[in-house]
């Protein structure tokens, strides 16, 4: 029996679909069992960042409808034979997939696989309602922006209303520097407020935008700062404890000097 | 000569303005079914006239109870009108007098745990939060609001209109608070204060002070209250 995760985070942009992908893949990385569900009806996402776009031909409104059976909906991913994609439907209404069909769905998902790992849309209406149903365990991204952690807080609440278990924070997109100049909310200021544990702290990272256009999750890509927090998440995913990481920019002045006379 | 004229043609009548003493302030009853012109110039009279050695004196509160009669903006601006040139009654409310208080004390609403963006306690009668009160939230209470922990979000107390209630916090941070109907918002930024802190209605100021004053500001105002 699987454990089925959502990302969620109430606002837009703040890198959900970026970090299911990521997270997902980081766990088919470490062997397990995965199936990444989009359920971003009429605004897919996640087949892109996978690179994985071009082979879609049934949805997971298909299944809720009953057009195709559940296996049919799943695509292989391109790297590992364990990673499936259900993904979302672009051309139909986000009222096609109800609460009944999305639990249907994850249940059975949760046969097969060991996790789940289900991007939610933004916002907090009926899509949101969606695909936290049936998760056992949720992820909420935040941004260190305060509007990101005002909507943090409000999908935070609404978590606590339905039974899942305290949710787990990831903040994204952290600048070091603008953190030490206190241009940006720091990561104490953030669990603060939010008063949750914190699953994983992932750095701004050109990178993440260059691989996810080229529908190649950053994770895979070893030399990135961003894919080893990805790493660090799926680890404590699995239980594990690893540290978080050190954001201190290593591109230092002296460093690079020291390299440089290391060189010579 | 005209005045005299007037008030005999009430009289005979039954009154058209009933007016009631009330703890804390005046009730003006206005018939029904009276043409509103006469009620209006009973009232002029009253008030200007046969009554004005009983109103005048301190500030008082009049409410105003117009029963099932339906005022449009012109007649409820000349209603508005006449008590403004009497000077010393301020109208407080067109739907009679507000609801007594309860005196006996109402249970508290304690709530455990963070109070997040979008949630809502709304409670007649104290409000107590042992955890923090994020931006977002929102605490409404009859009485007091005490959290134990940051107040980040918006508190109403006293929102039955009770002017001597508090909001006390001990980390006062808050987005806004009311107290009855006085509202304010936060500053650009906080000074973090070292001890738990409480914001109460000084006047129609609002005002913010540690927590120890609290005592003192109770009997204070428990004392005025007394002289009224």
């Amino acid at each position: 029996m699987g454990d089925a995760i959502v990302v969620t985070s109430g606002k837009g942009g703040v890198g959900k679909t970026t970090s299911s992908a990521n997270i997902g893949t980081a766990l088919a990385l470490l062997g397990k069992k995965v199936c990444l569900v989009d359920t971003d009806i009429g605004l897919r996402n996640l087949d892109v960042v996978m690179g994985l776009e071009n082979r879609i031909i049934f949805d997971i409104v298909d299944v809720a409808t009953g057009s195709c059976r559940l296996e049919q909906a799943l695509i292989k991913d391109k790297r590992f034979d364990h990673l499936v994609l259900l993904p979302a439907a672009q051309t139909k209404d986000k009222l096609a997939l109800s609460v009944d069909a999305m639990q249907t769905i994850i249940r059975n998902l949760k046969a097969q696989f060991d996790y789940i790992v289900i991007d939610c849309p933004a916002g907090i209406e009926h899509g949101f309602r969606v695909a936290i149903t049936g998760a056992d365990q949720a992820v909420v991204v935040t941004t260190p922006e305060q509007a990101a952690v005002r909507d943090a807080d409000r999908v935070i609440g609404l978590l606590e209303g339905v039974k899942l278990p305290p949710a787990k924070l990831v903040i994204n997109r952290i600048r070091p520097h603008m953190v030490k100049n206190g241009d940006m909310l720091d990561i104490d200021d953030i669990v603060g407020i939010l008063s949750l544990d914190l699953l994983g702290i992932v750095p701004d990272d050109e990178h993440v935008i260059r691989a996810a256009n080229q529908g190649e999750p950053t994770v895979l890509r070893p030399d990135s700062r961003a894919s080893l927090a990805y790493r660090n998440i799926a680890r404590r995913i699995l239980g594990d404890s690893v540290p978080l990481m050190n954001l201190e920019d290593d591109a230092g002045f002296f460093k690079r000097m020291k390299k440089l006379i290391g060189l010579r | 000569m005209a005045k005299s004229a007037r008030s005999t043609a009430s009289e005979g009548k039954r009154n058209l303005v009933t007016i009631k003493g009330i703890r804390n302030g005046l009730v003006f009853a206005l018939a029904e079914d009276a043409p509103f012109t006469d009620v209006l110039t009973e009232l002029e009279d009253k008030l200007l006239g046969s009554h004005q050695h009983l109103l005048s004196g301190s500030t008082l509160s009049a409410y105003i109870e117009k029963g099932k009669r339906q005022l449009s903006e012109d007649e409820e601006k000349a209603l508005r009108r006449i008590f403004a040139s009497q000077g010393e009654l301020i109208v407080s409310g067109l739907d009679g007098p507000p609801p007594l208080k309860d005196w006996r004390p109402k249970d508290p609403y304690v709530h455990k745990g963070t109070l997040r963006s979008g949630q809502l306690i709304e409670h007649d009668g104290d409000v107590v939060v042992i955890g923090d009160v994020n931006p977002g939230a929102h605490i409404i209470a009859s009485g007091d609001v005490f959290v134990m922990g940051r107040l980040r979000g918006s508190a109403h107390a006293g929102a039955g209109g009770d002017v001597l209630s508090v909001v006390a916090a001990t980390y006062f941070e808050p987005l806004q608070v009311r107290i009855a109907g006085v509202v304010r918002r936060s500053p650009e930024t906080y000074t973090r204060a070292a001890e738990m802190e409480f914001a109460y209605l000084e006047g129609n100021q609002m005002a913010v002070e540690k927590m120890s004053v609290l005592a003192q500001h109770r009997m204070r105002t428990r004392s005025s209250h007394a002289v009224i």
